[in-house]
């Protein structure tokens, strides 16, 4: 029996020195978004903290705040972190953070630099998304919830995983940052959240406050290295998620093609859904000149016809593939000219893929990839598959059988 | 007080999984691996490299066991180099046993610090560990064989399990371009520097005496070997894929944290259950190492091994304690790296072979003996 005692006593004293580091959640300030910004040259950490009270019993019918704002100032993350002790009761726990929002400024000084805490302290998680504040700081957008969602928070965290929906916008955590950071032949990208003016219909009073504003992430940051170089629009973003691989879902809007050309010169529009998309990025030298190539086969669901087109036709449905693959063969090829000129910097990730193909030549040329990347030229080819074409067959101003 | 050691008799299937446990916990910690030059995405050639080199190099160790099956490596030292010698060999080895010891619990302890317990004080971790231990090396062999054939399981799966759940993040083009970044030659300089790290040969000769068909021992060797290097390849590849070649370098714990990274919708946090795991496999590894730390002060001192539990623990709490306070364990690599490898080397190549080489010399009279 003591022998069994003893036992019982060993096995479960290595779990109980938990309580040496027990945290209690009445002493933590639990924080669901945090951002960094340079202000007078230090580091303003601004955190995003739930405020308990809200969802109690007693504070309902009061006009109690669903969120805390907090912030701290200093050198460094770790003293900008604990300067919030001076002014705030509880210690902030950011192992609930979803989102991390870098300033405008903060992310031009270089990220991977500057983020060493968070990697380093067992408390952040690597997962959380890197969103930057376009224009902005970052506690400037933080704060604004337009959604549905109580919690700002909750709402940044849900509209960036919207990617699956819409692809314009970049869905990035730490550890994607990272690994393309430190890849060759590669810069990182990050997502975007910008603090828009809302439209007059959605606006609740007009007093100038944060409900005037709505959050969008429409977009994507560059970087080269680890510092900010400026950002992409939606429709390059998408191109962009197109070559990374990174369509998970969304729609392609294109000129519908029509025999009548009456009905094309009104240049009707029609929608495609995506189902699953598959890129392959591939690089060819041919005759000394670096070719960057991308194939992208799509397959999609008839999601809208705005035009004169009987989709319940092959010939047509064949019509309607070339003019999506054409769609996005602009769009795409657009967009990298666009990368190429505008920030000469490799955002796709040819040259990992030149690495992958000719080692020993990339040895040679990788100091000078991006300038090569920038003026190299760019293949595409998309191959779109309809699979589906929804409940109807001919668009409904059509009259089938007169 | 009885002797745990005189009548244990050990099955094929408990000495493979000891062995076994006691690798995969090196590659479950820091994997030393992804830190050898100009690996980077080739590391797991190394690693399987590697496979050839450890039988090559501990040879001489598996020879002697062969020849001598009914000693342990002290003992068949004693019988080959003699007396005198073999009491200096026996002090080496135990020296070996002991810093081996020093070595896990403060790595140990570090993770402890750093991913669960970084409020508790070294002292009060370090003695936790060093009471369950010591308690298990108290029950000797046999109890630490049957704690493994039930907790092994439990670490291999979950560990499988592990992998299993961060698919979604896998991005094997990691892994390219294959062979072009580093030169055969350097492969082959990693995996006799990657082959060296695994001590637990040491065990393995250790325990051939009490294996119940002493036959086994090539097998357990050869299987062993095979088994967990594949095993803490899988786990290197799944961590590299995840969190990219140059990101693994800069871990302290890259398998930690490759389950930081694994989520199933809004579930988090299963890095708790590598934890758990890992501390299974700590605790099994720093028992095995104080219990043949303690079996080697028996043959120095003629002296029940149970007599030194304690008192060698006290010691080990007190060094750990020492070390670990006074600075961080792993980024200090280098010298970490160049202790390990020499006393390996000296340990499983350079001791075993003089000892081959006078076994050649000495072998009719052994025979006769």
């Amino acid at each position: 029996m003591k022998r069994k005692i003893l036992t019982t006593i060993l096995a479960t004293i290595i779990f109980l020195t938990g309580c040496w580091d027990a945290r209690e959640l009445n002493e933590l300030g639990i924080s669901l978004v945090i951002g960094f910004d340079i202000e007078d040259d230090k580091v303003l950490i601004t955190a995003e903290i739930i405020n308990p009270v809200y969802s109690s019993e007693e504070a309902k019918g009061d006009q109690i705040q669903s969120v805390e704002y907090v912030q701290g100032i200093g050198n460094t993350i770790l003293e900008a972190s604990r300067d919030i002790t001076l002014k705030f009761d509880r210690r902030l726990f950011i192992s609930h953070n979803k989102v991390v929002i870098f300033g405008e400024e903060f992310a031009k000084r270089g990220l991977v630099k500057n983020i060493d805490q968070l990697l380093r302290e067992r408390e952040h998680r690597e997962t959380a998304k890197v969103l930057i504040a376009k224009g902005a700081k970052a506690y400037e957008v933080m704060g604004i919830s337009s959604g549905v969602e109580q919690i700002p928070a909750n709402y940044i965290a849900e509209i960036v995983n919207n990617i699956k929906y819409n692809p314009k916008t970049g869905d990035v955590n730490f550890i994607q940052f990272l690994k393309h950071y430190y890849h060759e032949g590669r810069h990182p990208v990050a997502g975007v959240v910008e603090k828009k003016s809302k439209d007059e219909i959605n606006k609740v009073g007009n007093d100038g406050s944060d409900k005037d504003y709505e959050l969008t992430t429409l977009g994507m940051a560059v970087f080269k290295g680890d510092k900010l170089v400026g950002y992409l629009n939606g429709n390059d973003t998408k191109s962009v998620n197109f070559i990374l691989n990174k369509i998970r879902g969304g729609i392609i809007t294109f000129p519908t093609p029509s025999e009548n050309q009456e009905a094309e010169n009104l240049r009707d529009f029609s929608s495609t859904v995506i189902i699953e998309n598959k890129t392959k990025r591939d690089v060819e030298i041919i005759d000394n000149k670096v070719i960057l190539k991308a194939k992208i086969n799509l397959k999609t669901s008839m999601g809208e016809i705005i035009g004169d087109v009987d989709v319940s036709n092959t010939e047509n449905i064949k019509k309607m593939e070339d003019a999506c693959s054409k769609a996005i063969e602009e769009g795409i090829s657009l967009a990298v000219k666009r990368v190429q000129e505008e920030f000469k910097v490799d955002i796709f990730g040819f040259g990992v893929e030149f690495h992958k193909k000719y080692p020993d030549k990339w040895k040679e040329i990788r100091d000078d990839w991006d300038q090569i990347f920038s003026e190299a030229e760019f293949q595409i080819n998309v191959n779109t598959k309809i699979i589906r074409t929804g409940l109807i067959n001919t668009p409904l101003f059509k009259i089938k059988v007169k | 007080m009885k002797n745990t050691y005189e009548k244990v008799k050990l099955s094929y299937n408990q000495v493979l999984l000891l062995i076994i446990v006691l690798r995969l916990i090196l590659g479950l910690t820091y994997m030393p691996v992804v830190h050898v030059s100009k690996g980077n995405q080739d590391t797991w050639i190394i690693l399987l490299l590697s496979i050839i080199y450890k039988i090559i190099f501990n040879f001489p160790l598996i020879y002697l066991s062969n020849k001598f099956n009914n000693f342990n490596l002290l003992e068949f030292a004693d019988k080959i180099m003699g007396k005198f010698l073999g009491t200096i060999i026996t002090m080496f080895y135990t020296i070996i046993f002991l810093l081996a010891n020093i070595l896990f619990v403060t790595i140990f302890v570090e993770v402890l610090d750093v991913a669960l317990f970084p409020l508790t004080p070294t002292w009060f971790n370090t003695v936790l560990a060093f009471i369950t231990c010591a308690y298990i090396s108290y029950k000797g062999l046999n109890g630490l064989c049957r704690f493994g054939e039930t907790v092994v399981p439990i670490i291999i799966g979950g560990t499988f399990f592990l992998v299993l759940l961060g698919v979604n993040n896998f991005d094997f083009s990691e892994l390219l371009p294959i062979l072009s970044d580093s030169s055969f030659k350097d492969l082959n300089l990693g995996a006799m520097n990657t082959s060296f790290r695994f001590a637990d040969i040491l065990i393995l000769v250790m325990i051939t005496p009490k294996l119940t068909n002493k036959k086994d021992l090539n097998k357990i060797f050869i299987n062993s070997t095979i088994y967990s290097i594949l095993m803490v390849t899988i786990l290197i590849v799944a961590t590299q894929i995840t969190l990219g070649v140059e990101y693994t370098k800069h871990a302290n714990f890259p398998f930690l944290i490759y389950t930081r990274t694994i989520s199933i919708g809004e579930i988090y946090g299963f890095d708790s259950l590598y934890i758990g795991i890992w501390i299974m496999g700590n605790i099994m590894k720093i028992s095995a190492y104080l219990y043949f730390s303690t079996i080697a002060l028996e043959k120095l001192t003629r002296k029940n091994n149970q007599v030194f539990i304690i008192p060698v623990s006290i010691i080990l709490i007190i060094l750990t304690i020492f070390i670990k306070d006074r600075e961080p364990i792993l980024p200090i690599a280098g010298r970490l790296n160049a202790i390990i490898q020499i006393l390996s080397i000296i340990a499983i190549i350079i001791v075993p072979s003089i000892m081959l080489i006078v076994y050649y010399f000495r072998r009719k009279r052994l025979r006769n003996t």
